[in-house]
């Protein structure tokens, strides 16, 4: 081509950045790369080489199994019910903590005296560690000196005495109610950031125009705050998918396996049944069922925008 | 069609008293340009007329109804705001029939409508884009068209043109003015340019920290200033101001600066000021006032003045001329090749009758 000489030598002084040669910046941060692939990369590896040996309680079985974890695995029925619950929980649950998160921000994203009082003692469920949440819920669902019983008592004038956490009727709204109590302060939080920064005058000009509340909420906000919604929900979803801490303080997965999620059933096969590489495979099986939906979301979100 | 009566609003902002007892009438058809510094309350009175603040106290009556507690969207007015807030995710077309669709209209007068209104501002071949793929020329366009198509009674405009260049801004100023021709609609005009409130304006309300300093006919603001601040803030460059005192001056009164130069009053502001003599004034003159003198007799009113000129600044077809009087600054107002560096001397003149003498202790012209 014929480009002048100096320009050309300008140009690529550009493209190389403040080093001049592009490929001394992969040199500089090799080593951290190196670290931090290593500390994550390196569970994972092992975790999938266990998935294909045979180790378990009876026999430290280092040997190549093949899929044999696998094929255990797709023809598990508690396996599949487990899983089954989790999505269960997570279609319930995100819809209802979808739904109070927005109405709390939009009930709070404008100015109004106390406002900030109100916010912080609304979000304070979400500083609770999840496993104190759970316990504490337990206490309240008691079926004796629980609280709850004793508030529903009191509107059906006479002794209630539900055992919440061990009648397979009553369990799944028990946890349901815990889980949406301790996780709408997050929807609440992130969609309150995301309602703070849609342009008020798109919003006072629909006004203007006449435009009811529905409409400027579904025409003007919710498209304003699409990427911020989406990026909560995938965060809770992937919550939702991982539940353990409630699960495991209120219910143990009990009565039986009725409340069994796919993370209780891990942990029971794991660290209570000694299956280890079979625990090994279902949690395989879990990153890849969470890794490609999250590729799919993400990509969904960016060509969204 | 709509004529408003405002009556002592007032509007608070937690301790901020932003407006301050506004009264005011607007005639059915009549553009009225609200202006003033900035923070005077041009935006708060504006918002409260469209319905988007609440008000303390007083009543807005449109076409005599009163409207205090009718919700923005009932009130049949249109707005364009300064940063024009055209909904990002809908195209040209869906954001000028935004309004339309949610008042129900059908299909078919939507598109007929926001046609007609597409036309009307030059903007049809940009109705499948969407708001980020336009100039800034072309958003103020479709925010204008999205006001029109509805066809209100009362138009808003919040400085419209302040996000434009200078050039286009110019060009929206003369459209805007046309647009209100043809429409014959009564509109209101929030601006902090002086000169886009004289252009464009019927009537020019003129606000100072919340309540009106003075009201009126452009060009009787311009002439007729009631204060200090109407008439510095009115003019570009903006009125020369000098301290002085009131002086007998043989027939007449006279102005005396601090270097004993007098000048000398004509008959009519003599007789106004007779009781005054003796007393510290302001003394206002425009530079447009103070030109090269002519050979031979001044016309009646007009002072003779010898000046060095310390500054030139040619814009043109005139050129900027500052020297000093007493001490102070002074502009003039001189033809192109007046002057050609600082440094020479000039006789300029002084036309007295369109000066004014402010009272320094109330900054009221008396
Ligand atoms: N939302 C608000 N909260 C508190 N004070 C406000 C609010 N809006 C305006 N003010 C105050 O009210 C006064 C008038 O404001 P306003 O916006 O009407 O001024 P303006 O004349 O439009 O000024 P500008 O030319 O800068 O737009 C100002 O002192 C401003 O600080
Ligand atoms: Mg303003």
């Amino acid at each position: 081509m014929s480009v002048p000489r100096a320009t050309a030598a300008v140009s690529e002084q550009w493209v190389g950045g403040p080093f001049g040669d592009s490929r001394f910046k992969y040199f500089l941060i090799a080593p951290a790369l190196f670290i931090m692939l290593s500390i994550a990369l390196f569970p994972l590896i092992n975790l999938l080489v266990v998935s294909f040996q045979g180790i378990s309680i009876i026999a430290e079985n280092k040997s190549f199994h093949g899929i044999l974890n696998y094929q255990r695995l797709a023809g598990d029925s508690r396996m599949w019910k487990s899983l089954l619950h989790t999505v269960g929980l997570l279609l319930v649950a995100l819809p209802i903590e979808l739904i109070f998160g927005m109405a709390m921000a939009l009930l709070f994203v404008d100015k109004m005296r106390g406002r900030q009082i109100f916010v912080a003692l609304l979000v304070l469920p979400m500083v609770i560690a999840p496993i104190v949440a759970g316990a504490t819920w337990r206490l309240m669902f008691d079926n004796q000196f629980g609280p709850i019983n004793q508030i529903i008592g009191w509107f059906a004038g006479r002794d209630v005495t539900i055992v919440w956490l061990a009648d397979s009727s009553f369990v799944w709204p028990a946890i349901l109610a815990t889980e949406v109590w301790h996780s709408t302060p997050f929807m609440f939080i992130i969609l309150l950031a995301g309602l703070a920064g849609v342009d008020r005058s798109q919003i006072e000009s629909a006004q203007i125009d006449g435009a009811s509340a529905a409409r400027i909420f579904f025409k003007i906000i919710l498209p304003a705050i699409r990427p911020v919604l989406a990026v909560a929900i995938l965060i809770r979803a992937l919550d939702l998918f991982r539940i353990f801490d409630i699960i495991w303080a209120l219910t143990r997965g009990g009565p039986g396996t009725v409340t069994e999620t796919i993370s209780t059933f891990t942990f029971v096969k794991a660290f209570e049944q000694f299956d280890t590489s079979f625990a090994a495979a279902v949690a395989i099986t879990v990153v890849l069922i969470l890794t490609a939906v999250t590729i799919y979301a993400l990509r969904r979100i960016e060509i969204a925008r | 069609m709509a004529h408003i009566r405002i009556s002592s609003l007032h509007k608070y902002y937690d301790s901020v008293h932003a407006v301050r007892g506004i009264d005011l009438d607007i005639r059915d058809g009549e553009f009225t340009v609200l202006v003033g510094p900035s923070g005077c309350g041009k935006s708060t009175m504006l918002r409260a007329i469209a319905g988007l603040e609440n008000i303390d106290s007083g009543t807005i009556e449109i076409d005599d109804e009163v409207v205090n507690n009718l919700a923005p969207g009932d009130r049949d007015v249109a707005m364009v705001f300064q940063n024009y807030a055209l909904y990002p995710y809908m195209n040209v077309f869906d954001n000028i029939a935004f309004g339309l669709r949610a008042r129900k209209f059908p299909a078919r007068e939507i598109t007929a409508r926001v046609q007609a209104a597409a036309e009307t501002l030059d903007i049809v071949e940009l109705l499948k884009r969407l708001p980020r793929q336009l100039s800034g020329g072309q958003r103020q366009r479709v925010a204008i068209g999205r006001a029109i198509v509805r066809d209100a009674r009362l138009f808003l405009f919040d400085e419209p043109l302040s996000n434009l260049d200078a050039q286009l801004r110019e060009g929206m100023r003369v459209e805007i003015k046309q647009l209100h021709q043809r429409l014959g609609k009564t509109m209101i005009y929030v601006t902090h340019d002086q000169i886009e409130a004289m252009t464009l304006a019927d009537r020019i309300v003129l606000l100072k920290d919340g309540s009106i300093e003075q009201e009126g006919a452009p060009l009787d603001l311009f002439e007729r200033p009631v204060s200090r601040f109407v008439a510095g803030f009115l003019g570009s460059p903006s009125m020369n101001f000098l301290p002085a005192k009131l002086v007998e001056n043989g027939t007449y009164l006279g102005l005396r600066f601090a270097d004993d130069v007098t000048l000398a009053l004509p008959a009519a502001a003599s007789q106004r000021l007779a009781s005054r003599v003796g007393q510290d004034v302001t003394f206002g003159v425009r530079t447009e006032h103070i030109t090269p003198a002519r050979d031979g007799e001044l016309d009646d009113g007009f002072v003779d003045l010898l000046v060095t000129i310390d500054l030139t600044q040619p814009t043109g077809s005139r050129t900027y001329a500052s020297f000093k009087l007493a001490g102070v600054a002074v502009q003039a107002e001189l033809r192109a090749h007046d002057v050609e560096q600082p440094g020479e001397q000039i006789k300029l003149q002084i036309d007295m009758n369109r000066a004014i003498v402010i009272d320094p202790s109330t900054e009221l012209v008396i």
